[in-house]
C-alpha cells in the first residue's frame, strides 16, 4: 500500500471576498477589467467579452434570479452548448449561493425531465429553442421549474408567461454589481456550488455535489501543475457540464486568467481550432485520434516527396519524445534536428490543425493509445494523461511532463492521496473529494468511506515510485468461462488505433472466448472505399460491405498479435449503426453503455458463440 | 437588417399591406403560348402572406412557366399577376428582384469558384447602392454597406446551418449543401415570395428532411410567402397549406393538400396515372 501526499497549498488569503470562483472573478475585474476575458464568434466575427463585462454580466443574471425568488441552496439549471452566457449564468448563480446545474446539450427530452425533476430546479436557463422545447414537452412533470430563461428566443412563442429571455433577465438584475458582491463575500466555501449529474454506463444519473472550496481545489492543483496564465488561450468544446471543461473554462480560466474562445458550432471545430491556435488544449482521446485520423488522410492524398518527408520527421520526432519521456536532456543535436523538422513539418502540420501555439495538452477520461500520444509528441505535442472523476473534481493523477510512462496515468496532482485497496480499487482522498449525491445518501456512503477515502470503481496498481495504472472499470472486468480476469477496456483501446475504428466492444464475460463488436469510422472508411471505387451510400450499407469486414478483419488480426492467447479476438461483428445518445448506447460523454449495448445487439453476439 | 429576427422588418413587412393572411400574390387569366403550344391556359390564384402554397402536376404542366413568368423571364400573351398591387406583367427580370420575387433553381444557378459568403453577397446585389469605384476602393458609404450586407448574409448562414462551410468554393460541396446554398441566396434577396423549384430533386431522404425543416422554418420564423414546385408527393403534402394541381396548363383543382389529393380529376391525369 503506497500513500502519496502532497502538503495542501496554503489559500490565497489575498482575495477581498473570500475564495471562491465568483470571489476571484469579482477580483479580475477590479485588478484588469479591460482585459479580455472571453471571445465568441458569432455571425462570422470574433468578439470579446471583458472581466468587467463578464462580471456585471453575471452579476445582473444572478440579481435577476434573486428577483424572480431563487434562494441560496435553490438549483438552476443551465441547458445549453459552450458559450458566454454559461460562464455568465454559472457565475451568477454560484455568487448568490444557489446550486448550478448543467444539462447536456445533446440531453433528450427525457434525460432534462429526469434531470430537472431530480434536482428540483426552479429556474432552467435555456440556450434557444432546441433546448426549450424540451423542456416545453415535459413541462407538466417539472412542477418545480417556475421559469425558463432563454438565451436566443427566435422561433418561440415568447408570450407564454412560462419564458422570459435572458435579456429581460439581466434587465431585471442590472446595476446590482454592488449587492452581488456583498453575496458574494457571504458565501460559504464548504456549501455547495454546482451539481454535475454523472451520465452512469448503468442506472440513472447520480447528481455529484461539488463545494466552492472542492473548486478552488481543483484551481490551486492546476496552477501548480500547468504552467498557464493572463496570456493563454484555450477553446472551449468538449461539454461544459463535464468536469474536465468546467476545470479548464470556468476555474483554470478565472483562477489564472486564460482567454476562454467560444467557436461557431460543434460542426465547425476544427475551423474554430484552427483560428484560434490555443496555447492548451484538452482533448478526449477519441479526439486526438480524430485528429490523427484527418492527418493520415490528407498523407495518402499527398505525393510520394511529402509523404516520404513525413515518414522521416515523423521518426525523428518519435525518437526524440522517447527520450524526453525518459527525462533525458536533449541534446544539441536534438535541438537541431527537432529545429530542422519544425521547418519541415512539425510547423505546417500543427498550423493545419490548429494546435501551432500548443505548450501544454492534456488527454483525460479514457485511456489513450501510446501510438496516438507518440505521434502527438513527435511533433512537440507533450499530451500528458490525466485521472481523475467527477467525485474528487478531476484530482486524481497527472503524467510529469518529464517522465512519461506508457500505461500508466502519472503521480498523485497536488493535494490529493492515492491507495489501492485490498481488492484493487482506487482510493482517492484530498480537498477535491466531493460532498456526496444529491438526494442520495446510501449511493454517498458507499463511494466515501469512514476516512475519507473516495473509491474511484476503478482498479488500478501503484508502483514503487507511486505512478498509477488502471486496470478497468471495476464492474467491466471480463472473467472468461475459464476463470481467467480480462480488461476489455485494454483490448479496445488497442483496437481504436487503427483510423478506422472508432469504436469497439469487447464481449466474453462468462463465455469460452472473446469476441467484439466493431464500429467503423464513416469519413477514413469511406475515403478508402471510395479509392478502391467501392460504391455506398450509408453507415449500415458501407459497414456490410465484405471488403470493409476483411479490412477491419486485418486490424483484429493485428491486434490479435499483441495478445496473449486468451485475449485474443476470435470472432467479431460490425456494428450495423453508429452509437447515439439518443437511442441510450452512448452516454453524453461518450462512453460505452456496455449492458444496453449487450442487450441491443444479443442477436448478433449470440451468433458469434453458435 | 436582421432577416432572421422575427420582430424585425420583414415579419412587420409581411403583415403590413393588407390584413394578416391577406393576399401577397394575385394571379388572373395567364394564358402564355409558345407558337402553338398552350403552357399555361387561363390560369388564376392567389397566395396569402406567409403561405406556403404548392403546384403539382406531371412533366411539362407548365409548373415552371408560371415561376418564369413570375420572374418576368417569359411574358404571357394574357393576363396579369400583383404582388401587393404591383404589376409584375411586363417589368424587366431585375425589376421583380427589386419588388421582391426571390427564386431558386432547379439546377442550382450558383457561382461554383466562388465561396459561400459571396454567392449570397451577389443575392444581395439589387439591394447595393455604391457605385461601381466607391466599392473599388471601399471609401464613402460601401463600407458600412458591405459590413451591413455582410451582417445580412451572416445571419442567413447562421439560419441555414452553413457555418462550416463559410469560406468553401460553393462547387466543391456536396449536392444537399448546395442545395440549401441556392435557398440562402435567394433568401439573401430578402423576398416577399420565395419561389421554390424542385428544392429536394436529387435528394436523399435525411437530406430531404432537411430541407423541409428550413422551408418550415422559413415560414414560421421570417413569415415569408413561398411557392414550391415539387414532384416529392409527401414532401408537399406535409408542409404545403394550400396545393394547386395542373395539367397541360390547366389548373384542376386548388385547395387543402388533402382535398387535391382525392380529387377525382387529379387522381385521374397525376397521381392515379402513374401510380
Amino acid at each position: 500500500m503506497t500513500v502519496v501526499d502532497t502538503a495542501p497549498s496554503p489559500s490565497s488569503s489575498a482575495a477581498p471576498a473570500g475564495d471562491t470562483l465568483p470571489a476571484h472573478l469579482l477580483r479580475r475585474a477590479t485588478a484588469t477589467p479591460q482585459r479580455t476575458a472571453l471571445r465568441k464568434k458569432h455571425l462570422g466575427r470574433w468578439r470579446s467579452y471583458t472581466w468587467q463585462e463578464y462580471a456585471e454580466r453575471a452579476a445582473a443574471i444572478g440579481m435577476g434570479l434573486r428577483a424572480l425568488g431563487v434562494e441560496p441552496g435553490d438549483r438552476v439549471a443551465i441547458h445549453s452548448n459552450n458559450r458566454p452566457a454559461w460562464l455568465l449564468a454559472d457565475m451568477g448563480i454560484q455568487g448568490i449561493g444557489a446550486i448550478s446545474v448543467g444539462v447536456y446539450p445533446t440531453s433528450p427530452a427525457a434525460e432534462v425531465e429526469y434531470l430537472l425533476a431530480h434536482s428540483e430546479s426552479v429556474v432552467l436557463i435555456a440556450e434557444d429553442e432546441e433546448q426549450a422545447d424540451k423542456a416545453l414537452a415535459v413541462r407538466e412533470k417539472i412542477p418545480s421549474v417556475r421559469k425558463v430563461v432563454v438565451k436566443d428566443p427566435r422561433g418561440l412563442d415568447m408570450s407564454d408567461p412560462w419564458l422570459m429571455t435572458l435579456d429581460e433577465l439581466e434587465e431585471l438584475g442590472a446595476g446590482q454589481l454592488d449587492e452581488w458582491a456583498r453575496s458574494v463575500a457571504a458565501l460559504e466555501p464548504d456549501e455547495c456550488a454546482i451539481i454535475v449529474y454523472t451520465s452512469g454506463t448503468t442506472g440513472p444519473p447520480k447528481g455529484a455535489m461539488l463545494s466552492h472550496a472542492n473548486l478552488m481545489a481543483a484551481a490551486r492543483s492546476s496552477a501548480q501543475v500547468y504552467d498557464t496564465d493572463e496570456r493563454d488561450e484555450v477553446l472551449s468544446y468538449l461539454p461544459l457540464c463535464h468536469i474536465a471543461e468546467r476545470i479548464i473554462s470556468v476555474i483554470n480560466a478565472i483562477h489564472l486568467g486564460t482567454v476562454v474562445n467560444f467557436g461557431e458550432s460543434t460542426e465547425t471545430f476544427a475551423q474554430d481550432l484552427a483560428e484560434v491556435q490555443p496555447t492548451f488544449f484538452v482533448g478526449v482521446p477519441r479526439v486526438w485520434e480524430k485528429l490523427l485520423a484527418l492527418i493520415q488522410i490528407k498523407m495518402s492524398d499527398a505525393g510520394w516527396i511529402k509523404r516520404k518527408n513525413y515518414d522521416l520527421w515523423m521518426r525523428v520526432g518519435g525518437r526524440i519524445a522517447r527520450r524526453r519521456w525518459k527525462g533525458k536532456k536533449l541534446t544539441g543535436l536534438d535541438g537541431l534536428l527537432y529545429f530542422l523538422g519544425w521547418v519541415m513539418l512539425y510547423r505546417s502540420l500543427r498550423t493545419k490543425l490548429g494546435l501551432s501555439r500548443v505548450r501544454g495538452a492534456v488527454s483525460g477520461a479514457a485511456p489513450i493509445a501510446p501510438q496516438v500520444l507518440e505521434f502527438f509528441w513527435a511533433m512537440g505535442i507533450p499530451i500528458r494523461e490525466v485521472y481523475g472523476q467527477t467525485e474528487n473534481t478531476a484530482q486524481g493523477t497527472l503524467v510529469p511532463a518529464d517522465d512519461v510512462r506508457i500505461g500508466m496515468v502519472g503521480v498523485p496532482l497536488p493535494g490529493a492521496e492515492i491507495r489501492i485497496a485490498e481488492d484493487g480499487e482506487i482510493l482517492t482522498r484530498g480537498p477535491g473529494t466531493f460532498l456526496g449525491y444529491f438526494k442520495n445518501p446510501e449511493a454517498t456512503a458507499e463511494t466515501i468511506d469512514e476516512e475519507g477515502w473516495l473509491h474511484s470503481g476503478d482498479i488500478g496498481e501503484l508502483d514503487a515510485d507511486g505512478f498509477l495504472r488502471i486496470t478497468d472499470r471495476k464492474k467491466d472486468i471480463i472473467i472468461t468461462a475459464g476463470g481467467k480476469n480480462i480488461s476489455p477496456s485494454e483490448i479496445e483501446t488497442k483496437l481504436k488505433v487503427s483510423p478506422f475504428v472508432p469504436e469497439a466492444i469487447v464481449i466474453g464475460d462468462q463465455r469460452k472466448y472473446l469476441t467484439a463488436l466493431i464500429g467503423i469510422e464513416l469519413d477514413t472508411v469511406g475515403d478508402w472505399a471510395t479509392r478502391r471505387r467501392i460504391a455506398f451510400t450509408t453507415y449500415a450499407d458501407l459497414s456490410s460491405k465484405p471488403e470493409v469486414r476483411e479490412l477491419i478483419g486485418e486490424v483484429v488480426e493485428s491486434v490479435n498479435k499483441e495478445l496473449a492467447q486468451v485475449e485474443t479476438i476470435k470472432r467479431f461483428e460490425m456494428l450495423p449503426k453508429e452509437l447515439d445518445q439518443e437511442d441510450g448506447e452512448v452516454t453524453a460523454t461518450q462512453k460505452v453503455k456496455r449492458r444496453a449495448i449487450e442487450k441491443e445487439f444479443a442477436e448478433l453476439i449470440e451468433g458469434m458463440y453458435r | 437588417m436582421g432577416i432572421v429576427t422575427p420582430d424585425a422588418d420583414l415579419a412587420e413587412r409581411a403583415d403590413a399591406p393588407g390584413p394578416a393572411g391577406g393576399e401577397l400574390l394575385r394571379v388572373r387569366d395567364l394564358t402564355l403560348r409558345f407558337g402553338g403550344v398552350t403552357a399555361l391556359a387561363e390560369v388564376s390564384f392567389d397566395v396569402r402572406h406567409g403561405e406556403l402554397f404548392a403546384i403539382i402536376g406531371p412533366n411539362g404542366a407548365g409548373k415552371t412557366s408560371i415561376f418564369n413568368v413570375l420572374s418576368a423571364v417569359y411574358r404571357p400573351q394574357h393576363g396579369s399577376v400583383l404582388l401587393d398591387g404591383t404589376e409584375l406583367v411586363g417589368q424587366k427580370p431585375h425589376r421583380t428582384a427589386q419588388l421582391g420575387i426571390g427564386r431558386t433553381f432547379q439546377n442550382l444557378g450558383l457561382f461554383v469558384h466562388l465561396d459561400v459568403v459571396d454567392n449570397l453577397l451577389l443575392g444581395r446585389h439589387h439591394l447595393m447602392k455604391s457605385g461601381f469605384l466607391a466599392g473599388a476602393v471601399w471609401w464613402g458609404r460601401a463600407k458600412p454597406e458591405e459590413l451591413r450586407h455582410r451582417e445580412a448574409v451572416e445571419e442567413i448562414i447562421d439560419f441555414l446551418e452553413l457555418t462550416p462551410y463559410r469560406k468553401s468554393p460553393a462547387g466543391l460541396l456536396p449536392y444537399g449543401v448546395q442545395k440549401r446554398i441556392e435557398l440562402g441566396r435567394a433568401l439573401a434577396m430578402e423576398p416577399k415570395l420565395l419561389l421554390l423549384d424542385e428544392p429536394v430533386a436529387g435528394m436523399n431522404l435525411e437530406e430531404t428532411e432537411d430541407m423541409a425543416r428550413y422551408i418550415l422554418e422559413i415560414r414560421r420564423r421570417l413569415g415569408i410567402s413561398m411557392i414550391l414546385v415539387e414532384h416529392d408527393m409527401h414532401l408537399v403534402m406535409d408542409i404545403a397549406d394550400r396545393v394547386m394541381a395542373l395539367d397541360f396548363g390547366q389548373p384542376l383543382a386548388i385547395g387543402a393538400p388533402a382535398e387535391v389529393q382525392s380529387d377525382p380529376r387529379v387522381v385521374e391525369a397525376y397521381l392515379g396515372g402513374s401510380e
